[in-house]
């Protein structure tokens, strides 16, 4: 009895061993030798395009084939790139990094600096322009990302509503956005309820909800900065006082609703106007009612603020992961897929904005902002666009940012100005700790 | 001594150890290695990707610094002392007329167990809409009686109770069948020599139902309270521990400093200091529940 014992326990170790270490050769057979894995966002729009580069890639470059694989499902992008990270399973080359999390991933060396390729600034800075390419260089001083695509958040609004209360678009200041929500929100039909509301925004503090409300308005009545300078709090200044004031006028007098709506309120035709990206064109393009009309004008700045209209161009970028082992072929593969051609199908196939300079006078694009006129109004908001600090704990930051909004904003329960100062000096003592 | 070891294991059944091996190592991979490496991790500073960095008690000063954490103790209290008093009257309510022999019993005993079985987050989210302030048929209803909305989960005194009385609709089901066994253990001769004594309706539930339950009582509040302590679910989904950080529960905060912020070291210390918490609350619980 002992004897079997102590045969059947080796066996049944030795079996899970080789189950294992097979699994692992599999996967490494899969990978092709001399080739490249490369990650794509996983919606279907980006991974048609990824699916019709690689394929021509594949087509021009047999010595080095690119094997595509969409972003593993998670609950951001980040979080599965951290993990591969941490794992070091990463692919050699990813295009949906986000510059937010690129200090982690920095810190973490996961990332290959490209600007040690000889060509890198030229031919990036051929494509982008200088002071928007100095928005992606890491503390270090160096480029781990290579500028692919903004996507400027903007304010779509309803045709229907504004002509039904005798607003004129654009709505260029707050004042203007105010009195033209005070028209809007209104019980046009009698039976004691709203008939639209001018704006919703999810009033759950979620740190990402504020890329879509305080951070494109404080780009855009700061005349362009973002939360840090040199790594220095910034933030608490005049602007975000004033984006934080407009959005507490606009709780209080009622023109946004605290609530939480269920299904896409915008294309029910109950609001009058809607922040967010390129991306929204293709989705009312899908899902909108035939009659839905709209238009797209950029976010509303301060009455006393004179300059170019800034705003969040919630950009992604192209980086290459510190265990390739062919980082010339990934370089070259970097390049394609932000090659003329390649911006060309980006427009075609996502509707999303190519970070290209003069896009609206290249020829190669004429043809498409013919057929889609209302990209235009992206395509001109792209140069003017900021993405977020490449500082540590963004998150955590932009979390307390939304807790000091919440509580001013949605809820009235402080001043603007002791909101701020509150959220700059929780930010301090969050990074003090963190240190 | 190690001669003695060896004699021992040599005379001892091997097919034992065999037998329990599957537990053990479940117990080892899943209970015991977390644990230690999270003790381990209380006095380091970690976001998974780069190195452990030894920070020493540190993360004991952020802790004692908190006040949101504090907070999220204190939105949790809250949560139980709403949410364990509802839960237990209602339970012992339902249960008392499920014990009795009323038409459908069966049926509507599987109706009240059937939230219980339910994923939270479905039924946080079906009551994300019921509670929905314009839109919701719980304010459709109070409007069309002539009553003003209630702010379910939007206003900050609000949100906290609202959440109560869903989770309580959720898991009163499994009380009810701890107290339907507790019913059924009570002897029958007790109520008829009280009926002889002319005892009344209330009289016999009062003075001879809940002092029998005494036991089940104190497995109630200390699996409500146990259960009360992890409240996560809820929050997470439906408000995500707004409005105002009122319903930021302590689990939710934990959550969110390892899972969101990526502070592991941090959100091991606050696991640790929150299991010695619920461990003293247990602990008073049951003398004082339990003399009673």
């Amino acid at each position: 009895m002992k004897f079997k014992i102590f045969l059947i326990l080796p066996i049944i170790a030795w079996l899970l061993l080789t189950a294992c270490s097979k699994g692992q050769q599999g996967k490494a057979e899969a990978k092709p030798r001399r080739g490249l894995t490369y990650w794509c966002a996983s919606n279907p729009q980006e991974y048609k395009l990824a699916k019709e580069l690689v394929k021509a890639w594949n087509q021009r470059h047999p010595e080095i084939p690119v094997k595509l694989q969409t972003l593993p499902a998670s609950q951001s992008s980040e979080e599965v790139l951290l993990a591969a990270i941490a794992g070091k399973t990463t692919p050699d080359i990813c295009s949906n990094m986000w510059p937010g999390a690129m200090d982690e991933f920095i810190a973490a060396g996961g990332l290959l600096r490209l600007d040690t390729f000889p060509d890198f600034r030229s031919y990036v800075t051929e494509r982008v322009m200088e002071d928007q390419l100095k928005t992606f260089q890491a503390k270090d001083g160096g480029y781990y990302q290579l500028p692919w695509k903004t996507n400027p958040i903007m304010v779509f609004y309803n045709k229907k509503i504004f002509r039904k209360a005798g607003v004129q678009p654009p709505l260029v200041t707050y004042s203007q956005f105010l009195s033209a929500a005070q028209k809007i929100v209104q019980d046009f039909d009698g039976d004691g309820q709203i008939d639209h509301w001018m704006l919703y925004r999810d009033i759950k503090p979620i740190w990402w909800q504020r890329l879509f409300d305080y951070y494109p308005f404080y780009i855009c009545a700061s005349g362009g900065r973002t939360l840090f300078e040199a790594d220095s709090i910034v933030f608490n200044n005049q602007a975000s006082v004033k984006v934080f004031r407009f959005f507490q006028t606009m709780y209080r007098r009622g023109y946004m609703p605290v609530t939480q709506f269920q299904g896409d309120q915008f294309l029910a035709e109950r609001l009058a106007t809607q922040i967010s990206g390129p991306w929204l064109v293709a989705h009312i393009q899908k899902f909108a009612p035939a009659d839905f009309e709209y238009g797209i004008m950029p976010i509303p700045k301060p009455d006393d603020y004179q300059g170019a209209v800034y705003t969040y161009g919630d950009p992604k970028n192209i980086s290459i992961f510190n265990n390739t082992k062919h980082p010339r072929a990934a370089w070259q593969f970097a390049k394609w897929l932000i090659s003329r051609h390649a911006d060309q199908r980006l427009l075609e196939i996502c509707d999303q904005i190519p970070m290209r300079k003069n896009l609206l006078s290249d020829s190669s694009f004429i043809a498409y902002f013919k057929a889609k006129p209302q990209m235009k109004m992206f395509a001109l908001q792209a140069p003017f666009t900021r993405g977020v600090d490449g500082v540590a704990d963004l998150k955590e930051i932009f979390n307390i940012i939304s807790q000091e909004y919440e509580a001013s904003v949605i809820y009235g329960r402080r001043p603007p100005e002791e909101a701020i100062e509150r959220a700059a000096k929780r930010v301090k003592v969050i990074r003090e700790w963190n240190r | 001594m190690l001669a003695y070891v060896k004699q021992k294991i040599k005379k001892s059944d091997k097919i034992g150890y065999l037998m329990s091996l599957p537990y053990l190592v479940s117990f080892a991979l899943f209970v015991a290695f977390p644990l230690g490496f999270s003790f381990i991790l209380i006095f380091h500073k970690w976001n998974v990707i780069t190195p452990m960095r030894w920070v020493g008690l540190k993360n004991f000063y952020r802790l004692f610094h908190d006040v949101e954490f504090f907070r999220a103790i204190y939105n949790t209290v809250v949560f139980l002392i709403i949410h364990i008093p509802l839960q237990i009257v209602f339970a012992l309510v339902i249960a008392v007329l499920l014990n009795q022999k009323i038409k459908l019993r069966g049926f509507f005993r599987a109706v009240f167990f059937m939230p219980v079985i339910v994923s939270g987050v479905v039924i946080t989210i079906l009551w994300q809409q019921l509670y929905a302030y314009e839109t919701g048929v719980l304010n459709l209803i109070l409007t069309q009686l002539g009553l003003p909305k209630i702010p379910w989960i939007n206003d900050p005194s609000w949100a906290m109770p609202s959440i109560a009385i869903m989770a309580t609709w959720k898991n009163v089901g499994l009380y009810i069948v701890l107290f339907l066994v507790g019913l059924q253990n009570i002897p029958k001769y007790l109520y008829e020599s009280a009926e002889l004594d002319g005892a009344t309706a209330w009289q016999k539930f009062w003075y001879i139902t809940v002092p029998s339950l005494n036991s089940t009582m104190v497995l109630v509040v200390i699996l409500s309270t146990i259960g009360g302590f992890s409240l996560f679910i809820e929050p997470f989904v439906m408000t995500g521990g707004g409005p105002m950080n009122s319903t930021l529960s302590a689990m939710l905060y934990i959550y969110n400093q390892a899972f969101y912020f990526g502070h592991m070291g941090y959100a091991a210390t606050l696991g640790f200091f929150f299991a010695f918490i619920i461990f003293i609350v247990v602990l008073i619980q049951k003398r004082v529940v339990e003399r009673k």
